[in-house]
C-alpha cells in the first residue's frame, strides 16, 4: 500500500513518523483502497468513511439474509458521494480462502445495484484465479440476494472452490447489510 | 480517511484530537515566554475547554455508535474483534496485517472397501491422515509444507507411510506471479494440486490421476506461477525428475503406475539428470477450466547399464460447472523413451518398461440437494486406461504384448456436510481389463 503523507500529524506525531517504515507492503496487493474506491464509484468526488451500530436484532436479520458465512477478519464501510447527492456504498471487507485472508471491495449503489468486485489482495498459494476478470464480473448489476446463489448465480471456478465460495458469501453478508441498514440511509456517519 | 503508521491504523478522531495537542503545545509557549497577558490566556484557556468538551462529546457519540457489523462466527473463528470500523482502526491488528502465523490445515480419509465376492478381503483403512503448517515469513515470503501419514502406522511390521507431501518456500515476485523452490506438486491433471477428499468424487481418486499420472505426484525443484487479469494461470518449473533405475521387473507395480514406481519424492533424489515442466490453465469463462501439461525430462540419472532415457507426459482436461452441474473430462498420455536397450537387459522377466501407457475419463455430477449446510452429489464415471500400451521392439518373441485397455464405470454419491466434511459412497464396475469390483465407502474432512 502506498504511504500517505498525514498532514494532520504535528509536534510528537512528527517524531513517530520519523521512525515508521517506509513503506507497508501486503502480500499480492492489486488495489489500494483508494483505487478500488475510484473503480466502484468514478464519478465520486468523495468517500466518507462510516461506523455503523447494529442492534442484535439487525445482526440476526443480516445473518438470516446472507447464510452460512466464512471467517472475516474486517469490515470497513465508505460512503460515495458527488456533492452531496450519495451514489452508494464502498465496502472492503476480508474472508479466509482456506488459510489466509482474501480482501476484498464490494460497491452497491443507492439503487441496491452491485458493483464488480474488487480483489486488493489474495495471500493464498493456490486459488488466484478469482482475480480474474470474467469471475469477478459475474456480481455486477445484480441486485438482491435472490440473484447472488453460489453455483446457481456466481459460478464456482474448479480449483479454487473455497475462495469462490468464501467471497461469494461475504458479499450476500454485504448485501445483507446493506437490505438491513443502509438501505434507508444510514443512522450513523462519522 | 485513515493514515498507517508503523502498522497502525490512526482513526479520524485522532485527527482531531491532533490539532488540540498542538495547540496545547503551542499555548504552553508564551507562558514560558511569559509574553501572554492573564486576559489572553483565559481567552485561549476558554477555547480549549470548549474544544474538549466537543470532543467528549464526540468521542461519547462514536462509542454509542461502534457497533460490530461483521458475522459472529468470524469473530470467533478468528479471534480477531471484528467490531465496527472505529474499532478496527484502533486495533493492534490492522485490517491488512500478516495474522493467524503459523496457520495449521490438514486433511484426512478414512474407507472402507468390500469387493464383489470375496468379501475376506473387505478391508477398512485410515488411508491418509495430513496436517499441513503454513508460514508467512513477511509479506511476500511463506512456507507451505504438509507431512502425510498413510494407513495410519507406520512401522516396520506395519504398511504404513510418513511423508512429506510438500514443503516449498514461495515468494512474490510481482502481484501476479510467484515463485517457488523446494517440494512442491506438479500442476498436472485436475487432482493432483486439489486432492483433497472433499474435492473429488468417489470414495478413492480416479485410476487415471492414480495410475497414469501418479497424484499424488511432487518434485524439487523451482518453478513460477503467474496469473492474468483475463483468467489464464501459467506455470513453468525445473524440478527432479524420473529414475528408470528404481523399475523392478519382477514386481507388479510397474504395471499398476509406471510413472508412481519411479517417481523420486526427493528422497535422496538422483539429480543428474533434471526435467521441466509447463502447463496452462485457463478460467476466463466463469463456470469453465480448460487446461494442459507437459512435463519431459531424463531418466536414466547416469546410473552405470542405464542408456539415456527420457520420460514424458502431457494431459489436457477440461472442467464445466454450471449451476448444480459438474462435467470433467481428462486425457493423459506418457511416454518413457530409450526402453528397448533397457529391456534388452531385463528379458525373462514378468514387468518390463512400457514405452506408451494413457488414460483418459470423463465424469458427470449433479448437487441434486444443496441445503445451506449439507448437500448431496450422485456422480457417474466412466474411465479408460492402459498402464503399457506399447513396448519397444526388441525381436520377436521378446517383445512383450500390450496389455488390453482397461475400462471401468464408478458410481455413487458425495454427502458433503458444511464445507469441510463428506461421507461418500460408490460401486467400481470394472467392464474391460480388471476384476477389481468393489463396493466402497468413505469418511473425510479437509479445513
Amino acid at each position: 500500500m502506498a504511504e500517505h503523507t498525514p498532514s494532520w500529524l504535528v509536534g510528537p506525531g512528527l517524531v513517530a513518523l520519523a521512525v515508521a517504515p517506509a513503506q507497508v507492503v501486503i502480500a499480492a496487493e492489486y488495489l489500494s483502497i483508494e483505487q478500488a474506491q475510484q473503480s466502484l464509484f468514478a464519478s465520486a468526488d468523495r468517500f466518507e468513511e462510516i461506523a455503523l451500530a447494529l442492534t442484535p436484532a439487525q445482526k440476526d436479520s443480516v445473518a438470516k439474509l446472507a447464510g452460512p458465512q466464512p471467517p472475516h477478519r474486517s469490515l470497513r464501510i465508505w460512503r460515495a458521494l458527488r456533492s452531496s447527492e450519495l451514489l452508494g456504498y464502498v465496502f472492503i471487507d476480508e474472508v479466509i480462502g482456506r488459510q489466509d485472508f482474501i480482501t476484498y471491495a464490494l460497491g452497491i449503489d443507492a439503487a441496491g445495484k452491485l458493483s464488480t468486485v474488487e480483489v486488493l489482495a489474495y495471500r493464498e498459494s493456490h486459488g488466484a484465479e478469482i482475480r480474474g476478470t470474467g469471475w469477478r464480473h459475474q456480481f455486477e448489476g445484480r441486485r438482491g440476494l435472490d440473484q447472488l446463489h453460489f453455483r446457481a448465480d456466481i459460478k464456482n471456478i474448479a480449483g479454487a472452490t473455497l475462495s469462490s465460495e468464501h467471497v461469494t458469501q461475504g458479499v450476500r453478508w454485504l448485501v445483507g447489510l446493506w437490505q438491513t441498514v443502509l438501505q434507508s440511509g444510514p443512522t450513523a456517519a462519522t | 480517511m485513515s493514515f498507517r503508521l508503523r502498522g497502525f491504523l490512526i482513526p479520524p478522531l485522532a485527527s482531531r484530537i491532533a490539532p488540540l495537542i498542538s495547540m496545547l503545545a503551542l499555548s504552553t509557549l508564551p507562558l514560558v515566554a511569559g509574553a501572554a497577558t492573564p486576559e489572553e490566556l483565559e481567552a485561549r484557556l476558554q477555547a480549549l475547554m470548549q474544544q474538549v468538551d466537543e470532543l467528549k462529546a464526540e468521542v461519547a457519540s462514536l462509542q454509542q455508535q461502534r457497533g460490530s457489523t461483521g458475522p459472529q462466527d468470524a469473530v470467533a473463528a478468528t479471534g480477531f474483534d471484528s467490531a465496527g470500523p472505529a474499532q478496527q482502526q484502533i486495533s493492534a491488528t490492522p485490517p491488512t496485517a500478516v495474522d493467524q502465523n503459523p496457520t495449521l490445515f490438514g486433511y484426512g480419509e478414512i474407507s472402507y472397501s468390500n469387493p464383489r465376492g470375496d468379501a475376506a478381503d473387505a478391508t477398512a483403512d485410515l488411508g491418509r491422515f495430513v496436517l499441513g503448517v503454513g508460514y508467512r515469513f513477511d509479506d511476500k515470503t511463506r512456507l507451505l509444507s504438509e507431512v502425510e501419514i498413510e494407513h495410519a502406522i507406520a512401522s516396520a511390521e506395519d504398511p504404513g507411510e510418513v511423508e512429506v507431501e510438500q514443503a516449498y518456500i514461495e515468494r512474490e515476485l510481482a502481484p501476479s506471479a510467484v515463485a517457488r523452490g523446494g517440494l512442491f506438486l506438479i500442476p498436472s491433471g485436475m487432482l493432483n494440486e486439489v486432492h483433497e477428499p472433499t474435492r473429488y468424487y468417489g470414495v478413492f481418486r480416479n485410476f487415471v490421476e492414480t495410475s497414469i499420472i501418479p497424484s499424488t505426484w511432487r518434485e524439487g525443484g523451482v518453478a513460477v506461477q503467474g496469473n492474468t487479469a483475463g483468467g489464464l494461470r501459467w506455470d513453468i518449473g525445473l524440478t527432479t525428475g524420473f529414475d528408470l533405475s528404481k523399475w523392478d521387473p519382477t514386481s507388479a507395480e510397474g504395471q499398476e503406475s509406471p510413472l508412481g514406481s519411479i517417481h523420486q519424492e526427493l528422497v535422496l533424489a538422483k539429480a543428474e539428470d533434471l526435467s521441466g515442466f509447463a502447463a496452462l490453465n485457463y478460467t476466463g469463462v466463469p463456470a469453465l477450466r480448460l487446461g494442459g501439461s507437459i512435463f519431459t525430462g531424463g531418466a536414466s540419472q547416469g546410473q552405470p547399464g542405464l542408456p539415456s532415457a527420457d520420460v514424458t507426459l502431457w494431459e489436457g482436461h477440461a472442467r464445466w460447472t454450471p449451476a448444480a452441474w459438474d462435467f470433467a473430462a481428462l486425457y493423459a498420455h506418457g511416454h518413457i523413451s530409450g526402453t528397448q536397450q533397457i529391456n534388452l537387459t531385463l528379458v525373462g522377466n514378468p514387468v518390463l518398461i512400457p514405452e506408451d501407457f494413457f488414460g483418459w475419463y470423463v465424469q458427470a455430477a449433479y448437487r441434486a440437494w444443496d441445503r445451506a449446510d449439507w448437500s448431496l452429489a450422485p456422480f457417474l464415471r466412466y474411465e479408460r486406461f492402459n498402464t503399457a500400451s506399447g513396448y519397444a521392439d526388441i525381436g520377436a518373441g521378446l517383445t512383450p504384448s500390450p496389455l488390453p485397455d482397461q475400462s471401468v464405470w464408478t458410481a455413487g454419491f458425495n454427502l458433503i456436510l458444511g464445507t469441510g466434511v463428506v461421507i461418500k459412497a460408490d460401486y467400481v464396475d470394472f467392464r474391460a481389463g480388471g476384476d477389481g469390483d468393489r463396493f466402497d465407502l468413505g469418511l473425510g474432512y479437509a479445513f
